[in-house]
C-alpha cells in the first residue's frame, strides 16, 4: 500500500514542530476488503456536535437519525475515491489514536471522553486555525457529516422539502 | 404517465453498446475515429462524423445511465453522474470542482444555460492567443445549427422564485439582465437538471448527438478509461484503456483502440492529463497549464416568504453587469447567476455546523442564493491553475490571486446590494467569519472589511476549461484553430480544454458551437469530400 501523506507528511514540516513533538507515522493502508472500519463510534461521538439543533429532539427519533447518518456517512466514504478514503482514514485514524489526538488536538484525551463543549472547542480550534491542514480537517468532517446527514430523504421533513413525485 | 427511456429503447434495438466492466478479456477494436469522452464535445463529433458516414467508437470512463436511473436525489446521483462523487477539489481543497462523469458528460447534469461566446472573449482570443477564424459572424451559423439540433431556446416562462429575486434586483437597480437560452424540449420545470434529467427533455448529449451517432453505426464503450496514446513519429497509432469496474475501478481488463484519427473530448482536466501521461510533444510546455475554472463565490439571502429554489428551471436569469465592466483585461469581471439549492448542496457550500448550520438549514425554502462566476485568464494577475501528474491521477493547483480576492469582494457586494433590493430580510456571505447583514449599508461597510481566504472562502466551479488551448501560435497553443493538434497529423482536440482563458459564460455552447465548425472541417478531411453514406 502506498505510504499516505496527507496528514502525517504535512505535520511533519509544521505542526509536529509546532507543537514540540517527535512524530511517529505508521505506515497507513485503506482497509482490506472485510476487514471493515467505520468509525462508528467515532461519529457518534461528534455527530451530536455537528448536527446539535437539526437532530430531533425526541430521544429515540434523535438516536434513529444518528444511527441513519452512521449508515449514510459508510455510504458517502464507499463512493469516494481511493485517494480520498485514504485520507479520510489517515483522519479518522489520527482521531481514535493517542498520539494522533495528540498532534490534532493538544491532548491525549480520547474523543469519546470528551465534552460536547470540549468537542465544540476542539472544532472551533480546527476552524480558525492558521494551519490550513487543521482547517482542512475540519472542513472535511464537517462536508461527509453535512452531506450524509441531509442526503437522507428522512431528515428533509425540517426543510420542508421533498422531491416531486413525478412517477404516479 | 410512463416515461419512455430512449437509452433503453436504442440498446434493445441493437446500439452497439459495450460495458467495459463486463468484460473478461483483453480486446482490440477499430474505426476511422476514436473518441475520448461523450460530453458537449465527444457528443457533437460524434455525431457529425458518424453522419459523414465515418465509423466512430466512443469512449466514455463513466457508466450509461438513462432516466430510468434518475430519481432526483442527490445521494444517487453525485456517485453514479459526477466526477469524484461531486467532492472534487484543487489540490489545496480550497476549491469545490462539480464536473460529470457519465454518458454525455457534464451536459447529463448541467443547469442548461447555453449561452454563444461573447464577442469579447472571441476579440481577445484574436488579439492575444492567436486563435484565427473565430469571430462571432464566422461563428453566428454554427450556433444557429447547434441552436436548432439542440433546442435551444429563451426560457419564456416566469423564472422560479430564486432567478426571479435575480431579475428584479436587476430591474430595481437598473442593472443589465438577459432571459437564459436553455436546450429543453418539453421541459416539466420540475428544477433536477443537476441530477440527471428523469423526463429527457434536457437536450443533454445522452438523448441528442450519442444516440443519433449510435442510430449510425457508431459504438460506445462506457466504463473504460483511456490511458495512453501510442505515438511515433508525429502519428497516433492506438488509444490503451483500461475497463473499469461497477465501482469505476480498474479490471485487469485492457482495451486498445485503433484509428485513422483520434479526437480527445475527455474535458479540460482530463484531455491535458491524459497528453502529458502520453509524452505528447509539449515543447512549450503549455500542458495543463493555464487551467481555468470561474472560480465562484456564493451570497445567501433570506427572504420572508417561500423562494422554494429547489423548484422550477434552475437558471433562467442571468445579469451580465459585472463581467466586462473594466474591459477584458482589466480588474476580474463576474457573472451574476443563481444555483438550484438541494439539501446536500447547500448543506456543504454553507458554513458552520451545529445550531448556526441547522438555523440556517431551516430557512431552506426561504433561501435565496446568487453566486457569482469570476471570469479568470485575461488580468495579467489571473492565470488560473496547473494540472500536475500523481503517481495515482492527477492535481489541480489552482492559487486565488490577489485580483481574484479583489473581484470576490466586489461580487459580495453587488451579490448583498441585488439581495436587498429583491426584498431580502438578511443576507449572507458565504465565507467563514461573516455574520448575517441585515441593510445594505450594513453590508456594504461589513464586505469592505471582510476576511477572506482559502478555505475560509467556499469557493466552487462547475466550469473547468483550458489546459490544452488552440490557436497557430505554437508557443502559446497545443493545437490549432481547428483542435488539430500542432504535433500529431491525426489527433484533435474538441472540448471546453482548448479555450485560452475562460469565457466569461457558462460553456456548453461554445463547445458545442466550435466543436461543430471543426468536426465538420475534419469529416471533410477524413471523407475527402465524399458524400455522406
Amino acid at each position: 500500500m502506498n505510504r499516505r501523506t496527507f496528514l502525517l507528511g504535512a505535520f511533519a514540516g509544521t505542526a509536529a514542530i509546532a507543537l514540540g513533538v517527535n512524530l511517529y507515522s505508521p505506515e497507513f493502508s485503506l482497509p482490506d476488503e472485510g476487514e471493515e472500519k467505520d468509525y462508528r463510534l467515532l461519529f457518534g461521538v461528534l455527530l451530536p456536535v455537528m448536527l446539535d439543533g437539526a437532530l430531533p429532539d425526541v430521544a429515540t427519533h434523535k438516536q434513529a437519525a444518528q444511527n441513519r447518518t452512521l449508515d449514510a456517512i459508510k455510504q458517502s466514504i464507499a463512493g469516494l475515491p481511493d485517494e480520498q478514503q485514504a485520507e479520510l482514514f489517515e483522519l479518522l485514524d489520527m482521531l481514535e489514536n493517542r498520539l494522533g489526538l495528540l498532534l490534532l488536538t493538544s491532548s491525549m484525551t480520547p474523543l469519546l471522553m470528551r465534552s460536547p463543549s470540549d468537542l465544540t472547542q476542539m472544532l472551533e480550534t480546527w476552524r480558525h486555525s492558521y494551519f490550513a491542514l487543521l482547517q482542512t480537517a475540519y472542513l472535511g468532517l464537517r462536508e461527509l457529516v453535512m452531506a450524509s446527514y441531509y442526503a437522507c430523504p428522512e431528515h428533509w421533513s425540517r426543510l420542508h422539502y421533498a422531491k416531486p413525485e413525478l412517477f404516479k | 404517465m410512463a416515461i419512455i427511456d430512449p437509452i433503453v429503447t436504442g440498446l434493445n434495438s441493437g446500439w452497439l453498446h459495450t460495458d467495459a466492466s463486463q468484460l473478461q478479456e483483453n480486446q482490440q477494436f477499430e474505426a476511422d475515429v476514436v473518441i475520448v469522452g461523450t460530453g458537449a464535445g465527444g457528443g457533437v463529433a460524434a455525431e457529425i462524423l458518424s453522419q459523414a458516414g465515418l465509423s466512430v467508437i466512443m469512449i466514455e470512463a463513466g457508466p450509461l445511465k438513462s432516466s430510468s436511473d434518475f430519481n432526483m436525489e442527490e445521494r444517487v446521483a453525485y456517485p453514479n453522474l459526477y466526477q469524484q462523487a461531486a467532492a472534487m477539489k484543487t489540490a489545496d481543497k480550497a476549491i469545490g470542482i462539480f464536473q460529470g462523469r457519465a454518458v454525455g458528460g457534464s451536459t447529463t447534469i448541467n443547469w442548461t444555460t447555453s449561452i454563444r461566446t461573447p464577442k469579447e472573449a472571441l476579440a481577445f482570443w484574436a488579439q492575444h492567443k492567436s486563435v484565427a477564424g473565430l469571430d462571432p459572424d464566422a461563428l453566428a451559423p454554427w450556433f444557429e445549427q447547434m441552436e436548432q439540433r439542440l433546442n435551444i431556446h429563451e426560457w419564456n416562462y416566469e423564472p422560479n422564485r430564486n432567478n426571479g429575486a435575480l431579475k428584479q434586483g436587476c430591474i430595481n437597480l437598473g442593472w443589465d439582465y438577459t432571459v437564459i437560452k436553455r436546450n429543453v424540449a418539453g421541459c416539466w420545470n420540475t428544477g433536477y437538471c443537476g441530477m440527471g434529467c428523469p423526463v429527457n427533455a434536457k437536450q443533454s448529449m445522452l438523448v441528442t448527438t450519442i444516440p443519433t451517432a449510435l442510430e449510425k453505426g457508431a459504438q460506445l464503450f462506457s466504463r473504460a478509461k483511456v490511458v495512453k496514446i501510442e505515438h511515433h513519429n508525429g502519428q497516433v497509432f492506438a488509444l490503451k484503456a483500461q475497463a473499469l469496474d461497477v465501482n469505476l475501478r480498474p479490471t485487469s481488463v485492457e482495451l486498445l483502440f485503433k484509428a485513422k484519427h483520434y479526437i480527445l473530448s475527455a474535458g479540460a482536466i482530463h484531455t491535458p492529463t491524459l497528453m502529458m501521461r502520453s509524452d505528447v510533444p509539449d515543447p512549450y510546455q503549455l500542458l495543463g497549464k493555464r487551467t481555468f475554472l470561474h472560480p465562484t463565490v456564493l451570497s445567501g439571502g433570506v427572504f420572508a416568504d417561500a423562494i422554494n429554489a429547489h423548484s422550477g428551471a434552475p437558471q433562467s436569469i442571468y445579469s451580465d453587469e459585472f463581467v466586462w465592466k473594466n474591459g477584458a483585461d482589466g480588474e476580474l469581471g463576474y457573472k451574476l447567476e443563481v444555483p438550484p439549492v438541494h439539501p446536500i448542496l447547500i448543506a456543504s457550500k454553507t458554513l458552520g455546523y451545529g445550531a448556526s448550520h441547522a438555523e440556517l438549514m431551516a430557512q431552506f425554502n426561504q433561501l435565496q442564493v446568487t453566486i457569482a462566476l469570476i471570469r479568470d485568464g485575461y488580468h495579467p494577475d489571473s492565470q488560473g491553475g496547473q494540472v500536475h501528474l500523481t503517481s495515482t491521477g492527477f492535481a489541480l493547483d489552482y492559487p486565488l490571486s490577489e485580483a481574484f480576492w479583489r473581484a470576490a469582494r466586489r461580487a459580495y457586494a453587488s451579490m448583498a446590494e441585488l439581495q436587498f433590493s429583491a426584498g431580502a430580510l438578511k443576507v449572507l456571505p458565504i465565507s467563514d467569519g461573516m455574520p448575517y447583514l441585515s441593510s445594505w449599508k450594513e453590508a456594504k461597510e461589513s464586505i469592505a472589511q471582510m476576511d477572506l481566504a482559502p478555505l475560509r472562502t467556499i469557493v466552487a466551479s462547475a466550469h473547468v476549461m483550458g489546459g490544452c488551448p488552440f490557436g497557430e501560435d505554437e508557443k502559446l497553443s497545443m493545437v490549432n484553430s481547428y483542435g488539430q493538434s500542432h504535433y500529431l497529423d491525426n489527433l484533435s482536440v474538441m472540448d471546453g480544454s482548448i479555450f485560452p482563458t475562460s469565457l466569461g459564460a457558462n460553456p456548453q455552447l461554445s463547445i458545442y458551437g466550435i466543436t461543430a465548425r471543426n468536426a465538420t472541417a475534419l469529416a471533410q478531411k477524413l471523407t475527402d469530400g465524399r458524400e455522406p453514406q
